[in-house]
């Protein structure tokens, strides 16, 4: 694959030249101290070096808030809402949060798939850059590289002064054309060093949770914990979401929204009938983690965490995913090798 | 099928949830379209004896209030609190952080007699409230949810997450990050966020989420270097009744 070196400098350059051929979402800064995907207006906004977005580019394909349809109670008809193909150039992703699609892609797209996100996932272009892994990363323990540029149209590998631009795919190729960028020679730079680390090799990750269920973890954990679904809703690989249907005050008709939804609230686990099947904070961690290292990786082998570090970066109790599966490792082993 | 009878009530409150307060012109045609207002001391004169809807505003803090609540009860098949006032105490409830005789005094020298007083109670402490509409004061928005669901016979739907929810699916920055005190993470949501989504700290106005993890709230703010002290007086502003016991 042809390396191309593209200047600091010149990072505006390639996005007007990208924008000019569709439209790009990209890291802009948000508040004081925060940055968020959003559509790249002026070019010299966009921030490739940065550690984290709040949301994942998932918030394109599965919108914190939508509405599914809106219906008409006098004709007793409804339409469904139009969703278009997102048809845009997502810049400056990070391996994780791509990874995170790509399970999002399996998830949503099996049993009954999830129209509206296949929808808009559709004429979807990645282009990725590396990142320096900071107090939070630690997706290098579950098999994700700050340089993975795999399933990217395009990947910028960050340099001192620039970064080296690759193409990896015919789009990614064509949407480079016409801009006129010197090869590189040099190679690839070495990468940054994790400061987090997971120790669950993935040959053990099944084993390691089947023994799970009952760690006194869960309970600790709960007593910092204020329930607010903040982990959740930050995750890039979670999905869940709740529906309600609001009717208009003259009660002709109305709309069936969703919004986003979590399985450390309280509200999620209950059911018609008032039975609420997790009752206890300590259960409903349980079951965060289990989604992310058990449920879904006993049917694909692989961890459905990516490491992006959200989760513990943004709860403000810091409890930390990190520490809970270490320790679960930690007890794991440690009843392994005692004897009977 | 004939309209549901409805009738309103204040009790103590400042009055910013009345609903004569809320700008409802544009909506005021189509809500008296669903129901028969049939008692309500601001707009009409007279009393009935029976409605299906009772809607009440204030906290309850004399014994008159108990008298009247107890009778809005009776008569009324469902009853809706309206604001903080009506369903937590709110601010009037920060009278119930210092002795009532105290209170009694200071607000009515020397005329005290002649103005008995309680504690200032929500409505739930006294009778079953069978609905809440929450906020300081309750908006529009909130109102008239709850007020279509109850005329479709529909159960309104009361959000038991936190207000921190509402903040994440805004993208908002989180104001602890700026080194401010916020009680979004153990209060109730329904208001959006509103206050963090303008940069502001949540004061709680909306009420405790259930059970909430207080232990937990107080280690965060020990965590961020926030005063604990601080962040508990604004947590008594609006919830002196539902912190009671719990620290004081
Ligand atoms: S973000 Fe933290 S405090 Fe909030 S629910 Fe998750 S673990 Fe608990
Ligand atoms: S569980 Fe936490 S670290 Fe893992 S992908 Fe989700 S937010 Fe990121
Ligand atoms: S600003 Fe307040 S409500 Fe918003 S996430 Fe932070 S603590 Fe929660
Ligand atoms: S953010 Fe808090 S104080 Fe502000 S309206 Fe909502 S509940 Fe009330």
């Amino acid at each position: 694959m042809v390396q191309f070196f593209l200047e600091s400098e010149r990072v505006t350059e390639l996005v007007t030249h990208l924008k000019g051929q569709k439209p790009v979402f990209a890291p802009h800064r948000k508040g004081r101290k925060s940055f968020a995907f959003e559509r790249v207006e002026d070019a010299a906004d966009v921030v490739l070096d940065y550690p984290r977005v709040m949301h994942s580019i998932r918030k394109f394909f599965l919108p914190p808030r939508e509405t599914l349809m809106t219906f008409d109670l006098a004709e007793n008809d409804f339409s469904t809402a139009d969703v278009q193909p997102s048809d845009a150039i997502f810049f400056g992703v990070h391996s994780y949060d791509l990874g995170a699609v790509h399970r999002l892609d399996y998830n949503l797209g099996k049993g009954h798939p999830e129209k509206n996100y296949i929808t808009r996932r559709q004429g979807a272009v990645f282009v990725g850059v590396s990142f320096e892994p900071d107090a939070y990363h630690f997706c290098g323990s579950v098999g994700i590289d700050p340089m993975d540029t795999s399933g990217f149209d395009i990947f910028l590998t960050k340099l001192l002064d620039g970064y080296i631009v690759e193409a990896l795919t015919e789009v990614g190729e064509q949407l480079l054309n016409g801009l006129d960028l010197p090869a590189h020679e040099a190679g690839k730079p070495a990468r940054g060093n994790f400061q987090q680390h997971i120790y669950l090799p993935q040959a053990k990750l099944n084993e390691v949770m089947a023994k799970s269920y009952d760690n006194p973890v869960w309970a600790e954990t709960a007593e910092k914990c204020v329930g607010c679904g903040t982990c959740n809703l930050v995750c890039p690989t979670c999905y869940c979401f709740n529906v309600e249907d609001t009717v208009n005050i003259q009660a002709t008709g109305g709309t069936r929204d969703r919004h986003w939804d979590g399985c450390m609230l309280r509200e999620f686990t209950g059911v018609a009938g008032g039975e609420v099947f997790r009752e206890h904070l300590a259960d409903r961690q349980r079951h965060r983690v289990f989604r992310k290292f058990k449920y879904i990786s006993d049917e694909t082998g692989q961890p459905w965490c990516v490491g992006c570090g959200r989760c513990t970066a943004y709860c403000t109790a810091g409890i930390s995913i990190v520490n809970i599966v270490n320790r679960l490792v930690g007890d794991y082993e440690k009843v392994a090798v005692t004897p009977i | 099928m004939a309209k549901p009878r409805v009738a309103i009530f204040d009790f103590t409150g400042c009055e910013g949830c009345e609903l004569n307060q809320l700008n409802f012109e544009d909506q005021l045609l189509d809500i008296l379209a669903h129901v028969d207002i049939v008692e309500w001391r601001e707009a009409m004169d007279g009393h009935a004896d029976e409605y299906d809807i009772a809607f009440v505003e204030g906290s309850l803090s004399t014994p008159d209030c108990i008298k009247r609540i107890h009778e809005v009860r009776r008569k009324a098949k469902v009853l809706v609190a309206l604001g903080a006032c009506a369903v937590q105490g709110g601010i009037n409830g920060v009278k119930n952080t210092h002795p009532i005789e105290e209170v009694r005094e200071e607000v009515y020298g020397e005329d005290k007699y002649l103005f008995p007083t309680l504690p200032a109670l929500a409505v739930s402490s006294v009778v079953k409230v069978d609905y809440n509409v929450r906020g300081c004061p309750m908006t529009q928005l909130e109102f008239l949810k709850v007020f279509t669901a109850l005329v479709l016979g529909k159960e309104p739907i009361e959000p038991e997450h936190s207000v921190c929810v509402e903040c994440k699916l805004k993208e908002n920055e989180c104001v602890y990050a700026r080194g401010m005190i916020c009680l979004g993470p153990v209060t109730r949501a329904g208001c959006d966020a509103h206050c963090p989504t303008v940069g502001q700290y949540c004061t709680g106005c909306r009420g405790l989420v259930p059970e909430p993890n207080l232990k937990a709230m107080e280690e965060i703010l020990v965590e961020h270097g926030l005063n604990v002290d601080e962040a508990w007086k604004r947590l008594q502003l609006f919830n002196a009744n539902e912190i009671e016991g719990v620290r004081s």
